[in-house]
């Protein structure tokens, strides 16, 4: 207009538009709005820079922001050679959204349950539910989840935990224990170490970029703690033979169950432990209660005539006998009160070495009853009977030895033969090492030791020494078990056959054991075995724990490298053995 | 004069601008880097583990005793059939 204006010459300040006169109220009513408006920018500025700062920033982090969280991994268990024995892999668990997946095409649904090994009525029924969250299988390996993840169904997500592996399986199973599938230990080591074991998850936070890289941490990050590895004492070899010849005794003899334990001599380590029936730890859906009791540890029983040893030495220490005095044992009966104990063959004049040698319960007795029941007690409690060992497992039993005060005069007989006194496998083995460090108790351990560890003084170096020789002749062909000798080495034990008490009876029911020590000349091993209710015939401790003991005493000296120390190598085992007595 | 020394100051205003973008870019690509070998280091330990795992597995006293027995026919050693060497004996 000011152009057509121009160009009809009319100069600009003459206008007529200019000369328009507008009342005053407009203009001031254009600048107020202005003005308003204005105002309102401000107001609404003040409001989001001050007022609701931070509910906009927190708004702005979610949205690039991310908290993620860094699982830590279980600690190894090794053996003491660094082998492993229990380790944690990363699996996955497999979850839905049950509504998003039941719309996926039934093909892919007839896939994924095949990938889960599920039936597909099965995977129906668990995404039939309301619930938003379900799980369709925990503990899902790495390769099947990629795959499953392959079939892009809608709904379907994973999510990282770990699995425990258990490559050794039934052979370590009670000793080694097993964890649930949220990673805490249930059952032997694995629960008794728990602590250790257990890693500390940490978590950082964030930046995203587009792509979903990490391009900042924005607070500082709490590092995850990896659970720590653990070193047992056991010896995977030892632990295998002790296992393959337990199962062997087991299954010939038709036994109940049954127990082994090797102790290092010199340091009270365990090598190998072993329990029947076992369980596989890495597949445990048809678990009882049977496969799962650690024998060894949390059951006892009494233990017949391997408590001789014990009892023979507190004579000999206080000098109540020496080895060579005659004890007169015929007519192999001996009547206290209104009990009669018996020998299963009457023997004659016997001395202290020949009452070990034939496992007279007559010759036992008479010794014992020249000491006082205190004497007797206090001996026991400082082996450790009775007292739950401190060996640092769950479940470790202590045992029964009654206070000696009320002991009757054929209480105390029968406890001199281990009857009337019941005792773990462990604490038998345990109170072993008595005669194999000179007279010096040991604390059992079940992790590797680095520096010998300090014995408590029982009995004298000499009296060790005499039991030991005396324990040697037990192994003889004129022995109560000839079948525990060993080719090249000198060995030597007490065999035990024990009746079980079932309600308030001795029954039928025996627990055969043998706890030996070898080589005798400097005793490395202990080997402590006990079969429950062999039902195949035999039931003497020689005839089958015996076997036990000397397959594992001459595979384990093999296995440690122990040079021989006798140069027999056939050895004679007569055809009928001294049975020993109950 | 006093245009010309504005002039030389938002030069270097621009200078440092641009140099603060580019020094974030570099840390952000570095951290990326970081990272990146962070998680190699987590593969390659749970790799170390899964392979301890295979060692333990195969080399199972169980498994060698039953191929020594079988495919090797080998038996288990005895005294009577080992010749024992003394260190320094003549």
């Amino acid at each position: 207009m000011t152009r057509a204006a121009a160009a009809r010459g009319v100069p600009f300040s003459a206008s007529p538009v200019l000369a328009l006169k507008l009342p005053v109220w407009r203009s001031r009513l254009v600048l107020f709005a202005l003005f308003a408006a204005f105002v309102a920018l401000v107001c609404r500025a003040l409001y989001l820079q001050g007022i609701s700062t931070d509910f906009l920033q927190k708004q702005g982090e979610s949205r690039y922001a991310r908290t993620i969280e860094l699982p830590a991994t279980r600690g190894k268990i090794t053996d003491r050679n660094g082998q492993v024995l229990a380790s944690s892999m990363p699996v996955k668990a497999v979850w839905a959204i049950p509504e998003d997946v039941l719309n996926a095409p039934p093909e892919k649904l007839r896939q994924l349950a095949a990938l889960l090994g599920m039936d597909e009525r099965d995977l129906r029924k668990k995404l039939d539910s309301d619930r938003s969250f379900v799980y369709l299988k925990r503990q899902v390996e790495q390769d099947v989840a990629d795959k499953i993840v392959k079939l892009g169904i809608e709904g379907i997500q994973t999510r990282k935990e770990y699995k425990r592996y258990y490559p050794e399986g039934e052979v370590m199973a009670h000793i080694v224990g097993f964890t649930n599938v949220e990673d805490a230990g249930q059952e032997g080591m694995e629960l008794a170490h728990q602590k250790q074991l257990a890693g500390v998850t940490g978590s950082r936070r964030v930046i995203k970029d587009r792509l979903g890289r990490i391009v900042e941490d924005i607070e500082s990050v709490r590092e995850p703690h990896d659970g720590k590895d653990l070193t047992l004492s056991i010896d995977r070899q030892i632990q295998y033979i002790a296992f393959s010849q337990l199962k062997e005794a087991v299954d010939k003899h038709k036994a109940k169950a049954g127990g082994i334990v090797v102790l290092d001599a010199k340091t009270g380590e365990v090598l190998a432990l072993a329990n029947l029936p076992t369980y596989n730890p890495n597949d445990r859906s048809h678990l009882n209660g049977a496969q799962l009791r650690n024998r060894v540890l949390t059951d006892t029983f009494e233990p017949g005539s391997t408590m001789k040893p014990l009892v023979i030495s507190l004579a000999l220490e206080n000098k109540v006998v020496t080895p060579e005095t005659v004890i007169q044992t015929a007519p192999g009966r001996l009547t206290i009160g209104k009990a009669t104990i018996g020998d299963a063959h009457a023997h004659g004049p016997l001395t202290v070495a020949q009452i070990i040698e034939k496992s007279s319960n007559v010759g036992t007795t008479k010794i014992a009853l020249q000491m006082q029941p205190q004497q007797m007690w206090e001996m026991f409690t400082a082996v450790g009977f009775g007292q739950q060992p401190k060996v640092g497992f769950p479940g470790a039993v202590a045992g029964r030895v009654r206070p000696y005060k009320s002991w009757r005069p054929i209480e105390q007989a029968t406890m001199s033969y281990g009857h009337g006194i019941s005792v773990s496998l462990i604490q038998m083995a345990r109170a072993y090492t008595i005669f194999a460090n000179g007279g010096e108790l040991l604390p059992v351990t079940f992790q590797k030791v680095t520096e010998p560890p300090q014995g408590q003084r029982i009995f004298s170096p000499k009296t060790a020494r005499q039991m030991l020789d005396m324990m040697e002749t037990v192994v003889s062909p004129e022995g109560t078990a000839p079948k525990a000798q060993v080719p090249g080495y000198r060995v030597g034990g007490k065999t035990g056959t024990a009746h079980k008490v079932v309600g308030r009876q001795y029954a039928n029911k025996y627990v055969a054991s043998f706890v030996g020590l070898a080589p005798i000349s400097d005793p490395r091993i202990i080997v402590a075995v006990m079969i429950d209710e062999p039902s195949n015939g035999q039931h003497y401790g020689g005839d089958v724990a015996a076997p036990v003991f000397a397959n594992v005493t001459a595979n384990a000296l093999r296995a440690l490298n122990v040079a021989p120390d006798s140069s027999v190598t056939d050895i004679i085992i007569p055809a009928d053995s001294v049975k020993e007595s109950m | 004069m006093s245009g010309r020394i504005a002039t030389v100051f938002s030069l270097g205003l621009v200078l440092c601008a641009l140099s603060v973008v580019n020094a974030q870019y570099q840390a952000r690509r570095l951290f990326i880097e970081l990272e990146r070998a962070q998680a190699a280091a987590r593969q390659l330990d749970v790799e170390w583990a899964q392979l301890q795992l295979e060692q333990s597995t195969l080399d199972k006293h169980a498994r060698i005793e039953a191929n020594a027995r079988r495919d090797l026919a080998m038996e288990p050693v005895t005294p009577a059939n080992t010749q024992y060497l003394t260190l320094g004996a003549k």
